[in-house]
């Protein structure tokens, strides 16, 4: 294999590397979209339909069922995935979670915080 | 060879690199040098006799299922959360392959033919089971040298990196503090192996065994319901193919093939390919903290090298030592198992072109 053989099968080679990586990157911003947009839809059904129970609905069993209820807090803060941060930033919110997940003894993985705000 | 693989044992025990492989490593060595022990024999034609332990054990490294399943277990282990949150870390996992390309071109010019070249390239995924996956196809008489070559430059990643990362970069964009990264959902971790494995084993499919059995790991991971075989491929599997790969990887290591001058060719091709790694990473790094408008450290881009996760490790270090409130080990992470499926890709286009 001459040197020029080589330099072209390199070039090619960098070639293949980017476009199946770039495609992957396509691919995957476009399932998170989709998968996004199916997740809000199942998100706001779940919503509205404890909505519905909230005021009255019972279930097959009988039973009335008790959803806490959520006061209503202006969001003045910002949000990073489902967690929103209410006057606090994000490295007290990493050191209260910790605590908490130490405090408790249940693993980070296991724990889903809904909203860390901070009181006056 | 018996002094040398007594070196290698000290470095693995003492110097602890890489000591989970190259224990392994340097032991088999020793064992396939070992006068009339005749562990590495290949029983005779009519099979009149059996042939030595190492050599029934290294049938599969021959044919390649033992880096398959290395991969089932890296799968396993592997988040690819990081990745999913930011799919552009791909791009740095794909310009962390250019030392692979540019060590091709060199060891050509050295006088290895082409799947020699190519065999020897790999080692710039940083990626020890591609390597072996690639070597024992291609120029299996390099294994070892390739083999050992790949794993101590692995174990030297922390040495290796950090000058370069410095040369290349400015304090300023070391500082850089990159902005958290969302929350990826569950459905994403699921639908994910299975679109990787889809798209790349359509595109490339001689890299199938690697990419499938990594992305089979990775479901029996995300998905939640079979955690017995997730947690059978992430520690006892792992364990028992990495006894046996290392192991008969060394036996491969006789003095005739191993004391030759192009076990010092590989060996300096290697460096060489490591480096262009680094810097492959860093340069896109650094595009796309231009083009991002300085919101991407480029020190992320250093770990598309694969060698997960000790380049992440490297680029979390760095980025604390230039600024301490610096935590870049998940964006690191996302280019990190990037340079997996980068190098991958690379051993797959390498076997279509050079592969009988």
């Amino acid at each position: 294999m001459t040197l020029m053989d080589s330099l072209m099968v390199s070039l090619i080679g960098l070639v293949v590397v980017f476009s199946v990586l770039i495609l992957l990157s396509f691919l995957i911003k476009f399932q998170s979209v989709v998968l996004g947009y199916i997740m809000t839809d199942k998100n706001k059904l779940d919503a509205a339909s404890a909505k519905g129970k909230d005021t009255g609905d019972f279930t097959a069993e009988g039973e009335t069922v008790v959803t806490a209820e959520v006061p209503n807090i202006v969001d003045e803060g910002w949000s990073t995935g489902e967690l929103r941060l209410l006057g606090v930033d994000e490295k007290t919110a990493a050191m209260i979670m910790a605590i908490v997940s130490h405090e408790s003894q249940i693993p980070l993985s296991e724990l889903q915080f809904k909203m860390i705000k901070a009181i006056n | 060879m018996m002094l040398i693989a007594c070196i290698l044992i000290y470095m693995a025990i003492v110097k602890k690199y890489e000591p989970l492989l190259l224990l392994p490593i340097a032991f088999g060595v020793l064992l396939a040098n070992l006068p009339m022990a005749n562990l590495m024999a290949a029983p005779p034609d009519d099979h009149s006799q059996v042939g030595g332990l190492l050599y029934y054990l290294y049938q599969g490294v021959k044919l390649g299922i033992y880096p398959s399943l290395i991969f089932l277990g890296v799968g396993a282990m592997t988040d690819f959360g990081p990745l999913i949150a930011r799919p552009s870390s791909l791009f740095l996992g794909a310009a962390a392959q250019l030392g692979i390309y540019i060590a091709f071109v060199v060891a050509i010019c050295l006088g290895f033919n082409p799947q020699e070249g190519a065999a020897i390239a790999i080692i710039g995924g940083a990626d020890g089971p591609t390597a072996i996956f690639l070597s024992a196809r291609l120029a299996p008489e390099l294994l070892p040298a390739i083999a050992i070559a790949a794993y101590s430059y692995m174990a030297l990643i922390p040495m290796i990196q950090p000058p370069i990362m410095r040369l290349l970069t400015t304090k300023k964009e070391r500082e850089i503090e990159m902005v958290q990264l969302r929350e990826v959902s569950k459905l994403e971790r699921i639908v994910f192996p299975i679109v990787v494995t889809i798209v790349v084993c359509m595109l490339l499919p001689s890299v199938s065994p690697l990419i499938g059995m990594l992305m089979l790991g990775n479901l029996f991971r995300e998905s939640g319901v079979v955690e017995r075989l997730n947690d059978t491929v992430q520690h006892a599997l792992i364990n028992i193919v990495t006894i046996f790969l290392g192991t008969t990887v060394g036996a491969t290591a006789v003095a005739e093939v191993f004391l030759s001058p192009a076990t010092i060719k590989i060996i300096v091709l290697g460096l060489m390919a490591f480096v262009f790694s680094t810097i492959g990473g860093l340069l896109l790094g650094k595009l796309m903290c231009f083009l991002s408008g300085g919101k991407v450290n480029p020190l992320i881009g250093s770990a598309g090298v694969s060698a997960v996760p000790m380049a992440a490790r490297v680029s979390q270090s760095e980025g604390q030592k230039a600024n301490p409130a610096n935590f870049l080990l998940m964006h690191a992470m996302g280019p990190n198992v990037a340079g997996v499926i980068g190098s991958a890709v690379a051993a797959g286009f390498l076997l279509a072109m050079f592969g009988s």
